[in-house]
């Protein structure tokens, strides 16, 4: 299952619905990195959510979707991280280190109107 | 009614104690009662039957004497269930049927004595006084084959452990569930997270910090920054006495946690004391965003939610307490 990629303004949202595999996070990275210059947006929200669970591999393709993003104008927030993944997160040493997190798709949304232009 | 409601009371002790049907057959093999048991208990029924009043008073008698069963015989409304209970206990005995509802009499017996407050090593010495005179009068009956009167002695002795082990469980279950029921409102205490303004939350830590304890913080918090919505948290560490690298790395990882989920910490109240032996200790804590005191950190979580506190310039001049 892709994940779908919603264009709302200046702004894309990207809300994963299911685990993916490591083959669908690479086909995310690449989707998000081809429409956030196409489309000139401004900033990325990659909604997790639904998740129960972030891997290492998951994490470091977030990363590499934010610093490639970051590269072709745009600013990446991920939102939604659950407790118990923030939690086991931390335990495994996996950081997000110099990415935007929100509590929420709102609080993501604000966060990047707010930024700076 | 309070007779119906010890009967459940008894049927849920024995379910959190694990009292199955299997369990108890298992306790069954462990004191060895065996079909041979079984037929020499079926052999002296009707002596035990016919004393029951008799050796009721026994174990009364032998209580009444001691001055630790005093919480049980002055109850007079106790005393005299317990009385009934002990009747009933003495003609199951003899009935060759060990099994849930016997049990289940057993456990509300243990009961009884936990609310009246016997101890145990009174009720072992009361118990020991009563086989002692089931003893004698399985042995006046066997005058002809003393051998013979000690083989029944000794199968109704199996069945006596079966019972004093129940017994002895229950009463030790429901001292433990006294502790467990205390360790969880500890737990509960130690680590409350409050929400001061809309968004803001703080953490008062007061005590040890050990891997458990930090990693029960770091639950709740998480917990009340998506409950509340949190977006500051002030994390107030005054009451740490010490800080080694273990506890630094425990709130590292807090603050990390937290911020996965949106939320900005601040740590207020290092002392002098545990900043020196920080930077003494090479410990980098570049990542926490700290601030001298509690005070500090309010205001400049106010400032991050875009608060501002201004007085009203109306304060009385006596504040009344």
């Amino acid at each position: 299952m892709s994940v779908p990629i919603l264009k709302q303004g200046e702004i894309l949202i990207a809300s994963i619905q299911s685990a993916l595999s490591d083959r669908e996070l690479v086909e995310l990275r690449d989707e998000l990195a081809d429409r956030v210059g196409r489309l000139r947006s401004r900033g990325v929200v990659i909604d997790v959510t639904a998740l129960d669970v972030l891997d290492s591999f998951a994490t470091r393709t977030i990363r590499g979707i934010a610093y490639t993003a970051k590269l072709r104008g745009a600013k990446t927030v991920v939102v939604g991280i659950q407790p118990e993944v923030a939690f086991a997160m931390v335990q495994l040493g996996l950081s997000l280190d110099g990415i935007a997190t929100a509590l929420d798709l709102e609080e993501g949304m604000l966060l990047l109107q707010r930024w700076p232009k | 009614m309070a007779q119906l409601g010890d009967q459940t009371q008894a049927q849920l002790l024995m379910r959190d104690m694990g009292l199955t049907s299997q369990n108890i057959e298992r306790r069954r093999q462990i004191v060895g009662l065996e079909p041979q048991d079984l037929a020499r208990i079926a052999a002296v029924k009707d002596l035990v039957l016919g004393h029951v009043e008799e050796l009721t008073a026994v174990f009364f008698d032998y209580l009444a004497s001691l001055d630790e069963s005093r919480p049980l015989l002055n109850d007079r409304v106790l005393r005299e269930r317990a009385r009934q209970f002990k009747r009933e206990h003495l003609a199951a005995m003899v009935q060759s049927d060990y099994g849930p509802s016997y049990v289940e009499q057993r456990v509300e017996l243990a009961i009884l004595y936990g609310k009246a407050g016997l101890e145990l090593r009174v009720f072992l010495a009361a118990f020991h006084h009563l086989l002692k005179a089931i003893g004698a009068l399985v042995l006046k009956q066997f005058e002809q084959s003393p051998l013979g009167g000690f083989d029944h002695f000794i199968s109704l002795k199996k069945v006596a452990f079966f019972d004093i082990g129940i017994i002895v469980d229950v009463i030790v279950f429901d001292r433990e569930r006294v502790i467990r029921q205390q360790q969880d409102a500890i737990r509960e205490l130690s680590t409350p997270v409050l929400q001061i303004r809309e968004r803001l939350l703080l953490l008062p830590i007061i005590g040890v910090i050990d891997t458990h304890r930090a990693r029960l913080i770091t639950e709740s918090l998480l917990k009340a920054i998506r409950a509340n919505r949190a977006k500051v948290v002030v994390m107030d560490i005054t009451g740490v006495a010490t800080i080694d690298s273990k506890v630094a790395n425990h709130l590292i990882q807090t603050v990390t946690a937290a911020k996965l989920m949106g939320a900005a910490v601040i740590v207020t109240g290092l002392s002098a004391d545990v900043a020196q032996s920080l930077v003494a200790l090479g410990i980098d804590l570049e990542k926490l965003n700290t601030v001298g005191d509690l005070q500090g950190g309010m205001e400049e979580a106010e400032g991050m939610l875009g608060y501002s506190v201004v007085s009203a310039g109306t304060a009385p001049a006596a504040i009344q307490t």
